[in-house]
């Protein structure tokens, strides 16, 4: 058979390989950390960036679709209020952690630190060989936090990683470790706050412990030029709980993939995503969940609002492991595709090995229902007026389930504010 | 609940000892060196006496599989097939082609009767099966015999072998064969173009509805071989025909290669039908031997209003690679895909449908079934997608799948593409195991659990089923009892 030849790097490939030249002398980390990132660029410059070919980006040819954008920045980022009333903002400014003080029970230090003594090096890995996110932020991160919720420690106050960045290239880690029984609310956002072009990765890796209880709020709010990387990891001890809540409303390019093992008994996950998507922007959602053990339980609901030309992208895959017994898992991915121009593709996988399961997904694209509509304006609703209320609708009610009336306010205004801008 | 014990222990008993057709037939044949160069590809096409056209396009298509790389995104494994390995022509030897079935071997003859194909004429004219059923009987590589003719000639239907088709009727088989499935579509498809040996044709003129089913039996016999056949299939306006496949190979350490491409074609208001029972043998319960099922097959709803519907019932096959598929090009055409997919033992499954809606007002069912047991591995992939200018496509999907032990894999992998805000998709899948509310509901009656799971079992199926035809559907069940037997009764 003959061998497929290489192709050509492209413009991007080549900047990519090139900013690293660049900045890998001011990046931060000890003799194993500068290996482990030498490794991981080798990876990318070997395999060059993934193609519809790689089946985990059948639907973003990053190869096509990533450009190359400067090292530094085009203009001054600051740290923005917090999504949450009263909320502790821990800033990163274009990659750069700016310590705050933190509450009793929680313990912060810069991702930095981490890299400077080496301890990081083990964490700079590939998940595999489609791991193209994982693989560059590994090799570019500059700072982040890690941040320890001691056990038992049921926090009040929420925290919010902030990421802030004004074109250029940031690339970010976030280290979260929630001690047994711990509580804690936490928001995770990615602002860009020019139209600069940027080009962000951010890697968030979450450890709950045993009846760890956690809710993570990620807001990817990128500028209309931005490409975004970003990757959730997480791992959950038996009897953990994580309510992983994404919103993506930004970004010229953006790809999200979560990865989560529920990985002991009578664990649950639950993924709320709300992606809404326009101009010309392609947001990638991709998802992979491990049922590795006995009792255990997730749910994912994806909800879609598509405009312009817009392209989204959902791949979800679950993985029934031959133990995991009793499984219960449930995803579905509902879209609302508005425009004749936007274009939505699902891809929802099951993987099961174990018998004594319940496993199923749904996958809907629709328009918005003419008798619905028909009922508002029957009303004497406008028929814009109707429309964005449908709409609303359609996200709302993945925002209601949140009950914590803190968190469903500030996420509700920034949806509505969303339609305003683009309706 | 854990599959009861008992059930597992059983369905792990299953060998193929269950495999009825299993048997292998000493017939004196005709067969190709092995392996393949365009020498091969020069022979077959001179022992066809095809038109020079015809060895040009294998050629082609040799030329170009040369540049492909064996596709490896499916979710099978096996070792890598030694192309060189394989005869590509195998024949029962006959110097001239039989006039009627007197002159057919009589062993063969015997093989066929075996198989319960209703080949002769007589004994169906004689009453002894209610309905007609018209037959093109593949041994190998060759088109042995074809019934029927003389009375689908009068309604103006063409059904024969595809060789004999390039014969008599070249202009239709050069107008229409590759314009579903290009040469270079895959890899196997390729390969069936280079080396197809024959198949069946039909044609059905316009506004005919083809007065009987037709149908086909395959099978692998010489050892070796690899079987690439290829059918194409063509509804006129207003046409209407129902095809029926079968499949069957005899037990064999070696793996053995079936690489088909059908081609199925519905201009406007036309409706194709078409059913499959694949049995082909699915190896010993090692995992040994047993068939690759590489098939490519694609209907084309050319026309406005056309239907298109397939219906499969897969139990046979070590690895099973195949995704009959619907390009719903006319307005206001239809696509259909019915499928309920067996695996016992080490079998492999990777199987689904495309339904690609291209015109306007198109709509798409697909209900796939899928039982797992054993070791095996049972994957649903399909893909629905509406471009553009789809509006107002419509899709339904559903997959369920049921696992029976704890030793075997049921994965579903839908692609699901919209790029028109009027197309309407729905899919839902669901894996589960048979359901202990089910199951306590037959016991509290007094119902015996072998005869409770076979009750839920054809339930679970049911929707398949009814699709097809009537002495299909009959077979149908009886080969998903036998694959799964102990589990189902």
């Amino acid at each position: 058979m003959n061998m497929q030849t290489k192709p050509p790097r492209t413009a991007a490939e080549q900047a990519l390989l090139d900013s690293y030249a660049e900045m890998v002398g001011q990046l931060p980390g000890d003799a194993r950390v500068t290996v482990a990132r030498d490794r991981l660029l080798s990876a990318i410059a070997e395999k060059g960036l993934p193609t519809k070919r790689i089946e985990s980006w059948h639907y973003t040819d990053l190869r096509a679709v990533l450009r190359a954008v400067p090292v530094k920045a085009g203009g001054s980022a600051r740290a923005a209020e917090p999504l949450v009333r009263d909320a502790l903002v821990c800033p990163v400014v274009q990659g750069q952690a700016l310590m705050p003080r933190v509450p009793e029970g929680v313990e912060l230090s810069p991702f930095m630190e981490l890299l400077v003594s080496g301890e990081a090096a083990p964490l700079l890995s590939s998940r595999g060989a489609d791991d193209l996110v994982g693989e560059l932020n590994g090799a570019f991160v500059s700072d982040g936090y890690r941040l320890a919720i001691e056990a038992g420690r049921e926090l009040d106050e929420i925290l919010e990683l902030q990421s802030v960045q004004a074109g250029g290239q940031a690339h970010t880690r976030f280290l979260a470790e929630i001690g047994a029984g711990a509580k804690a609310t936490v928001v995770e956002r990615h602002l860009g706050e020019t139209s600069n072009a940027g080009l962000s990765s951010s890697v968030s890796t979450l450890d709950l412990g045993e009846g760890a209880e956690v809710t993570w709020i990620l807001v990817q709010g990128a500028g209309e030029a931005d490409q975004h990387l970003g990757q959730t990891i997480a791992r959950l001890a038996a009897g953990a709980t994580l309510k992983l809540f994404v919103i993506n409303a930004g970004g010229k390019l953006v790809r999200r993939e979560v990865h989560v093992d529920v990985a002991g008994e009578g664990a649950h996950f639950d993924l709320r995503c709300v992606n809404l998507l326009a101009g010309d922007s392609h947001t990638d959602v991709t998802m992979t969940l491990g049922h590795m053990v006995p009792e255990t339980t997730s749910s994912e609901i994806v909800r879609n609002v598509v405009l312009d030309r817009a392209r989204g992208v959902f791949q979800g895959q679950i993985r029934v492991a031959q133990v995991a017994q009793k499984t219960d898992a449930k995803m579905s991915c509902n879209t609302l595709l508005l425009s004749d121009e936007g274009e939505f593709a699902a891809k929802p996988e099951l993987e099961i090995f174990a018998d004594d399961v319940v496993c199923g997904h749904g996958a809907t694209v629709i328009d918005i229902n003419a008798d619905h509509l028909f009922y508002l304006m029957a009303r004497g609703v406008s028929e814009k007026t109707a429309r964005a209320l449908l709409v609303n609708g359609f996200v709302d009610e993945l925002i209601d389930e949140l009950e914590d009336e803190a968190l469903v306010e500030p996420l509700r205004s920034l949806i509505e504010q969303w339609l305003v801008d683009h309706g | 609940m854990p599959a009861v014990q008992e059930t597992i222990d059983q369905v792990r008993q299953i060998d193929v000892d269950q495999y009825k057709y299993g048997f292998e037939t000493v017939i004196e044949s005709d067969t190709a060196p092995k392996g393949l160069t365009e020498d091969t590809i020069r022979l077959i096409s001179a022992k066809k006496n095809e038109p020079d056209w015809m060895l040009e396009w294998r050629l082609d298509a040799f030329q170009r599989w040369l540049q492909m790389e064996e596709p490896s995104w499916a979710r099978v494994d096996y070792p890598k097939i030694d192309f060189q390995d394989i005869h590509y022509y195998s024949a029962p030897k006959s110097t001239v082609g039989p006039k009627s079935l007197d002159e057919v071997d009589p062993e063969l003859l015997r093989v066929y009767e075996k198989l319960g194909i209703p080949l002769r004429e007589q004994e169906i004219l004689a009453g002894v099966q209610t309905s007609k059923i018209a037959v093109d009987a593949v041994f190998d590589s060759v088109s042995v015999v074809t019934t029927f003719k003389k009375e689908l000639a009068q309604a103006g239907v063409i059904f024969m072998s595809i060789s004999e088709a390039m014969r008599e009727h070249p202009d239709l088989v050069r107008k229409y064969l590759g314009t579903v499935v290009p040469v270079t579509d895959n890899y196997y498809a390729t390969l069936n173009a280079a080396v197809f040996t024959d198949g069946s044709f039909v044609y059905v003129p316009k506004g005919v509805r083809c007065p009987m089913e037709l149908s086909t039996y395959f099978r692998i016999n010489e050892k070796n071989t690899g079987q690439f056949e290829r059918t194409l299939i063509i509804a006129e306006e207003g046409a209407y025909v129902s095809y029926l496949e079968g499949c069957t190979a005899p037990q064999r350490d070696e793996n053995q290669l079936h690489a088909a491409v059908v081609e199925l074609i519905a201009m406007d208001d036309a409706e194709i039908k078409y059913s499959t029972v694949q049995n082909w043998y699915p190896g010993d319960k090692d995992g040994k031997g047993g068939i690759y099922n590489f098939v490519t097959k694609r209907g084309d709803c050319r026309g406005d209003r056309s239907k298109i519907s397939w219906t499969q019932v897969e139990t046979g096959s070590a690895i099973t690679w195949k995704y009959p598929s619907c390009i719903l090009r006319g307005d206001d055409s239809r696509g259909e895909f019915y499928s309920i997919a067996v695996s016992n033992g080490y079998q492999q499954i990777d199987s689904g449908t495309k339904m690609i809606h291209l015109g306007k007002n198109t709509s798409s069912r697909i209900i796939s079934k899928g039982i797992s047991a054993g070791h095996s591995s049972n994957t649903y992939r399909g893909q629905v997608s509406a471009h553009r200018k789809a509006t107002n496509a419509r899709n339904f999907t559903q997959c369920d799948s049921l696992l029976i032990g704890n030793d075997c894999g049921a994965h579903t992998v839908p692609y699901i593409e919209a790029k028109n805000s009027t197309a309407q998709f729905e899919h839902e899948a669901t894996t589960s195991k048979i359901s202990e509310d089910q199951l306590f509901y037959c016991l509290a009656r007094g119902i015996p659990e072998e005869e409770a799971i076979a009750l839920i079992v054809n339930g679970f199926v049911k929707e398949v089923i009814q699709e097809l035809p009537m002495e299909f559907a009959v077979e149908a069940q009886k080969l998903i009892g036998i694959s799964l037997e102990g589990s189902v009764g």
